[in-house]
């Protein structure tokens, strides 16, 4: 194998590894919907689900912060704008139960509430 | 015992081995567990980047151990981080810029200070409409002892010029996206304040990762904001530093509006010191005691201002009683409190509001603000009392 193909590889490797995203106990999944795959790709490449779980906010202020977070580098076109809002607002509204959240170390190693 | 040298060459170590598998964290993860080495029983607002709360129940000393020090990151972790490598910069309205390595930082005469260190947004949960952010609910807030030199014996070795009117700090966080880096600046008369420290040892041990090894600003009785970690540079400015965290971040109304209501930049002002404010540790919201003698115990604390009472209540706030002070304090660390309640059956509220040297008391409500900052309304916990 050539050196220049033995480059490639790697930066190939290297450009996928932000790409996959193992889910497990560390990076808990956003829930089901026609934007599940939009949000992960959109919201999670800078910070994981948690972020997203534990708010319960108006889509007002859904509205406010994706027009933020797509200021901040977060990829969502056009068309995935509004979609986007509903799928947030839908599942992390005002009247959502409150989010649980889990514990560091062993000792209480409780599982995150969706 | 582990040597300085020792430290830092494992350190080293762990932040080369952790570089290999970036960029998600800086540490191993299992499927089972959420391992923070260092960090055991900490409520996770997230994990990704780091936010750690610090249960109540873990409020019951007054230095708060580094393995249950509440942790706010807005970044993720430096991840490639070598201290051999590591320059503190002192520049900007200077008439002597200069850089010190670690071990020149080291040489420096340290000072100490406990501080009580509080995120702005402790009790963001509880501001009725609901804010966006990480939402703590009682535990942004740890006592720790702090030391290293006074930030202004470096400022004053660079020789501060007239023009010099703010104090910028930049940490070795690293931002994803187009994210704005974490920035902010502080008044120089609270950097030249000899209690205002740049901190490389926190409870007689270099500063543990998740607070900024190796070195951090540290501005008692100030939003924990103001101290910025993993330090990297000290920036003298001629006005407050213009950057997303200094503004719309981190400010407060000038006159409080209606909740829900938006409030425009121009009628802010910048978040400085914390308010008087106060929690009760134990008993457990939501538990069960026994009748009889009660032992109600927390803490209490008043930024630059001294905490002078505690008052517990039992009966909705009809009535109010004092508390014990602990005999620990320090000037810009919390007070613990302890009460000895009477208690026959029933269900109560316990509540519990401190008031301070400025003046200052509790509100029974939070103030509401866009942000949810500065939430210091009169913790009250349920209490089940069995005969």
């Amino acid at each position: 194998m050539s050196k220049l193909s033995c480059a490639v590889i790697a930066l190939t490797a290297l450009l996928a590894v932000p790409l996959v995203r193992p889910q497990s106990a560390a990076s808990p999944d956003l829930p089901q919907g026609p934007l599940q795959a939009k949000a992960i790709t959109a919201c999670t490449e800078c910070h994981e689900a948690r972020i997203i779980l534990q708010q319960r906010l108006s889509k007002a202020a859904w509205t406010k912060e994706v027009d933020k977070m797509i200021k901040w580098g977060g990829l969502v076109e056009p068309q995935d704008h509004d979609p986007l809002i509903d799928y947030l607002s839908t599942n992390f509204g005002v009247d959502k139960p409150e989010y649980v959240a889990d514990r560091t170390g062993s000792a209480n190693p409780k599982k995150t509430k969706k | 015992m582990i040597s300085r040298r020792d430290f830092l060459k494992q350190a080293s170590n762990a932040a080369l081995a952790a570089s290999a598998v970036q960029p998600m964290l800086a540490w191993a993860v299992g499927d089972s567990a959420l391992a923070v080495p260092g960090k055991e029983g900490l409520i996770v607002r997230s994990y990704r980047f780091l936010d750690l709360e610090t249960p109540v129940e873990f409020f019951n000393t007054w230095i708060t151990t580094a393995e249950h020090f509440f942790v706010r990151n807005h970044m993720h972790e430096p991840a490639t981080f070598d201290p051999s490598d590591w320059k503190l910069n002192v520049g900007g309205e200077v008439e002597k810029p200069y850089t010190l390595n670690l071990a020149q930082l080291s040489k420096l005469e340290p000072h100490s200070v406990v501080n009580t260190l509080e995120c702005a947004g402790n009790g963001r949960a509880f501001q009725n409409p609901r804010v966006p952010g990480v939402q703590w609910r009682k535990g942004a807030v740890s006592t720790g002892r702090f030391s290293g030199p006074r930030l202004r014996d470096l400022l004053e070795r660079a020789g501060v010029r007239a023009t010099g009117k703010h104090v910028m700090f930049r940490g070795l966080d690293q931002v994803p996206g187009r994210v704005p880096p974490f920035i902010r600046s502080i008044p120089i008369e609270k950097a030249m304040d000899p209690d205002t420290l740049v901190a490389t040892r926190m409870n007689g041990t270099a500063l543990p990762e998740h607070h900024g090894f190796p070195a951090r600003a540290l501005a008692p009785g100030w939003v924990g904001a103001a101290s910025c970690k993993w330090l990297t540079e000290i920036k003298v400015l001629d006005k407050e530093f213009d950057g997303n965290f200094m503004s719309p971040g981190y400010r407060w109304p000038n006159q409080p509006g209606k909740p829900g209501e938006a409030v425009k930049p121009e009628d802010t002002h910048p978040l400085t010191a914390l308010n008087v404010k106060s929690l009760v540790a134990s008993p457990g919201d939501g538990s069960t005691v026994r009748a009889g003698v009660v032992h109600v115990r927390g803490t209490a604390w008043a930024g630059e201002g001294d905490v002078v009472r505690v008052e517990v209540s039992t009966d909705d706030g009809s009535t109010w009683q004092p508390a014990e002070l602990g005999n620990e304090k320090a000037r810009y660390a919390w007070r613990l409190w302890s009460f000895q309640w009477k208690a026959k059956s029933g269900d109560y509220v316990i509540a519990v509001r401190a008031t301070d040297s400025l003046g200052r008391t509790q509100p029974m409500a939070p103030v509401w603000n866009p942000s949810g900052y500065l939430n210091n309304a009169v913790d009250q916990v349920k209490i089940h009392v069995k005969a």
